[in-house]
């Protein structure tokens, strides 16, 4: 029956999505129902390298997991051009804006190599932590986490250490 | 002493104790100026008693002494006529055996560019000590431990004190500052000496302590002491044991101290303390130094000259690469006190301070060593024993001969001396390179060779700039292998993580190809390397072709980068925090800038990788690179002789405190 297929059809599509998040250290080990509701609100893309993938100062309606290849967050300083200040690897973020007022994207976000992203909708995800405080205190640690990490490497960044 | 066993302060006494006269004591000063000696003893110049050259009885400060207490000290007249009725004053016997300033080698380079390096050859003079107190002898005991104790030794010093004969002085006359009594060194005479004199009202109770001080003795022709003469000889010495008392409670004081590193007493001694080297200019076992090169104006032939330093300038701890571990007086003033009371104990046996009191009374603002020790570490067991020599390392001369460019400040040299030793096998982790004329750097060895080794060397100074300069067919100094390396050994069946950021990298290389040449005896091998930008990482192609071997997992990094860099861009930790591997079988090796380090050891912690299984290597200004300038010294270590790889749990923690 057309509705028993289209079931099973979107149980193998979540079953997949759910492998590709566990590939992730941001989105593995969480509980299946979180899994479950992240995947209900992911896509998957692929995009060559050179796309553009979001831009500073526009919105950001992604959240975007790294499953393969790198990407590059820039941004534009007056002589300098674009400067990379970080790369993202797979089974890390992107576009976590997404989720923080005014959602806008602080950086440009630049594919280096061919990449593979699975994208969590930004308006979605927001209406879904807002909404599932259960999904909310296993997400939020993950996200925070990911921002710890990148503070702390901004810090040791900014103190420069090996231009002595 | 003049026997060649200097550290050796035990010769048995002669038996018998002489009475010298003191209308007579002209003749004992003209027979210790036999034989070419020149008798050094307490004069009276610029308004205190300083040791200088004494031809008669007249240069000796008759019937003066002085006061001392913090921060003051004045000439007093006894109005009697004593010779030595005073305690010590601003000099040592330290200036004698180990001069202010030396020169300690020669170096040339001629028109062609061939370098030669010889050593200074100095008439050492013949001198004799008149006058030398119970703190002055533990204080060249003190100092006979240090600078030939080994694993190097000082040949100048050895042969200074090898020429030097003792008169020692029982002490009668403490000052207002001394403490030999808490130290264990006086007041009494226990040995160290060649002759030993004890001034009564009309003369002088002589014995002798060696050979040569028992043939001088005998010269003197002298009547037996009698019973009340020895008697008024001992209770002079009890009576100064009385004044004196027992002013700094020193048992246990080892360990009290370094408990303390965290007091807030440092900041409140900084408030005071002038940080003028006051205190260690006139201390008898201060020994650090520094080494400068002074050469003729077309730098074609230089002299190395070393001179006394003093670990409260701010320059004294100051590193190559930029950077300051000891910026605070309080860091410095605690790194003086904490080593003279403690660490000294740890890397030499003894303590290093002979409570002779001087630091106290010509400190300017009156800062007590005595109450701060008591303030600081309030009081319970003493240190140990240690010795044996060798000789420090030669300067070899190196060819270069190839030269790779690394980045824009930054080369690779490859090196060789034809002297058929093979280098490669030789263990130490640097070499210090001198280049005539504009001196000497540790550089760490980047790659051991057959006949010599890779030096990767980035220009930040005159010399390491000179150095990366040099072209194919120039000539260098180096001395042989220094140092402890990286106990590759250690990783044998071990999974092995070796993290370097910036210049920390090249001494890393090498653990590297040990790693290559015998690749089946380590498990996963994992290497990092962070750079500043794309165009300041080093060994690319050799990172590249590490990376295509399929055994070893290379991961690089850059803090910023244009958009021509494809690599990852981020630092270096962020290569491994997520990383599979399981750090609970590996052993890792870090290097770099000390701030990268501590950031890295805290992701490895965090993998599982235990404190005795991460090895670091130290940054610290390395000036001697044996362990006898002091420059380098960290807690009860010296980097260049203990270091200057360390284990975290070797270090424990002085790894990351501030100010040490």
């Amino acid at each position: 029956m057309p509705q028993t297929e289209g079931s099973t059809a979107r149980t193998e599509h979540d079953a997949e999505f759910v492998a590709l998040l566990n590939a992730t250290w941001f989105g593995a080990n969480l509980p299946p129902e979180a899994q479950v509701r992240l995947v209900g609100l992911a896509r998957r893309y692929q995009a060559p390298a050179g796309t553009t993938l979001l831009t500073e100062g526009q919105l950001a309606n992604e959240i975007g997991i790294v499953l393969s290849g790198r990407v590059s967050l820039r941004t534009l300083v007056p002589e300098q051009g674009w400067v990379t200040i970080l790369t993202v690897e797979p089974g890390d973020i992107f576009g976590q804006s997404a989720l923080v007022p005014p959602y806008r994207s602080t950086s440009t976000v630049v594919a280096l190599q061919p990449v593979d992203v699975l994208a969590l909708d930004g308006p979605g995800l927001r209406a879904a932590l807002a909404a599932d405080h259960d999904l909310a205190a296993v997400l939020y640690p993950r996200v925070l986490q990911a921002l710890a990490r990148r503070l702390n490497a901004t810090r040791l960044q900014m103190l420069d250490l090996f231009a002595r | 002493m003049t026997s060649s066993a200097v550290t050796t302060v035990t010769t048995e006494p002669r038996r018998g104790t002489g009475f010298l006269p003191r209308a007579e004591f002209q003749h004992l000063i003209d027979l210790l100026g036999e034989d070419g000696r020149t008798v050094i003893g307490p004069t009276v110049a610029d308004g205190a008693i300083v040791y200088g050259e004494v031809r008669a009885v007249s240069d000796l400060p008759v019937g003066m002494g002085a006061e001392q207490s913090p921060g003051r000290y004045r000439l007093v007249d006894h109005h009697d006529e004593r010779y030595f009725a005073y305690a010590v004053g601003p000099t040592s016997w330290k200036r004698f055996v180990f001069p202010p300033t030396l020169d300690l080698a020669e170096s040339h380079r001629d028109e062609h560019g061939h370098v030669s390096f010889g050593p200074v050859h100095h008439e050492i003079p013949k001198l004799a000590f008149l006058g030398v107190r119970a703190c002055e002898l533990a204080a060249l005991g003190i100092e006979d431990r240090v600078l030939l104790g080994g694993p190097y030794t000082d040949e100048d010093f050895r042969k200074r004190r090898e020429h030097a004969l003792i008169v020692a002085v029982q002490c009668a006359e403490p000052g207002g500052t001394c403490f030999c009594t808490s130290m264990g060194t006086g007041p009494g005479v226990r040995g160290g000496h060649d002759v030993l004199l004890v001034e009564l009202a009309d003369g002088f109770l002589v014995s002798s302590g060696s050979e040569e001080g028992a043939g001088i003795v005998a010269r003197l022709g002298l009547s037996a002491a009698t019973e009340d003469q020895l008697v008024e000889g001992s209770d002079q010495l009890v009576a100064a044991r009385d004044r004196i008392g027992d002013p700094v409670a020193t048992a246990g004081l080892h360990d009290r101290l370094l408990a303390k590193l965290d007091s807030p007493r440092w900041a409140e001694i900084a408030d005071r303390c002038l940080a003028c080297t006051n205190c260690t200019a006139v201390c008898p076992t201060c020994f650090c130094t520094s080494v400068s090169q002074r050469s003729d104006l077309d730098g074609r032939t230089a002299v190395t000259e070393r001179r006394w330093d003093f670990c409260f300038t701010k320059g004294f701890s100051a590193v190559a690469l930029g950077g300051n571990f000891r910026p605070r007086v309080q860091d410095r003033y605690r790194q003086w006190l904490t080593h003279k009371f403690a660490t000294w104990i740890d890397q030499f046996g003894t303590s290093g301070c002979v409570g002779c009191g001087r630091c106290i009374t010509w400190c300017p603002v009156g800062i007590d060593v005595r109450e701060e020790l008591n303030l600081i570490a309030p009081p319970p067991v003493l240190g140990t024993e240690a010795q044996v020599a060798a000789h420090a390392p030669r300067t070899s001369v190196f060819h270069v001969d190839a030269v790779r460019p690394e980045t824009h400040d930054t080369v690779t040299l490859a090196l060789s001396t034809p002297d058929g030793m093979d280098w490669s096998r030789l263990h130490g982790e640097f070499v210090m390179v001198s280049v005539p004329a504009i001196g000497s750097i540790p550089i760490s060895i980047s790659r051991r060779l057959p006949t010599g080794m890779e030096l990767t060397v980035r220009a930040v100074g005159p010399a390491s700039t000179f150095v990366t300069g040099l072209e194919r067919g120039a000539e260098v100094g180096l001395s042989a292998p220094l140092g402890h390396g990286w106990p590759v050994e250690a990783a044998h069946d071990h999974d092995v993580v070796i993290v370097g950021g910036g210049m920390g990298f090249p001494p890393l290389r090498p653990i590297v190809d040990e790693i290559l040449a015998h690749r089946a005896s380590f498990g996963e091998v994992h290497i990092y390397h962070g750079a500043r930008t794309p165009s300041d990482l080093l060994y690319k192609e050799e990172l590249a072709a590490w990376a295509s071997r399929g055994d070893l997992d290379v991961g690089v990094t850059v803090d910023r980068a244009d958009t021509t860099w494809l690599g990852r861009v981020g630092v270096v930790t962020q290569l491994f925090d997520h990383a599979r591997w399981d750090g609970s079988k590996a052993i890792a090796f870090v290097c770099g800038p000390e701030r990268m380090i501590q950031a890295t050891v805290s992701t490895l912690a965090a993998r599982g990788i235990t404190q005795d299984r991460i090895f670091i290597s130290m940054e610290r200004h390395m000036e001697c690179g044996v362990g006898l300038c002091g420059h380098c010294q960290v807690g009860p270590f010296f980097v260049c002789k203990d270091g200057p790889v360390f284990s975290l749990a070797q270090l424990g923690d002085v790894f990351g405190r501030e100010g040490i």
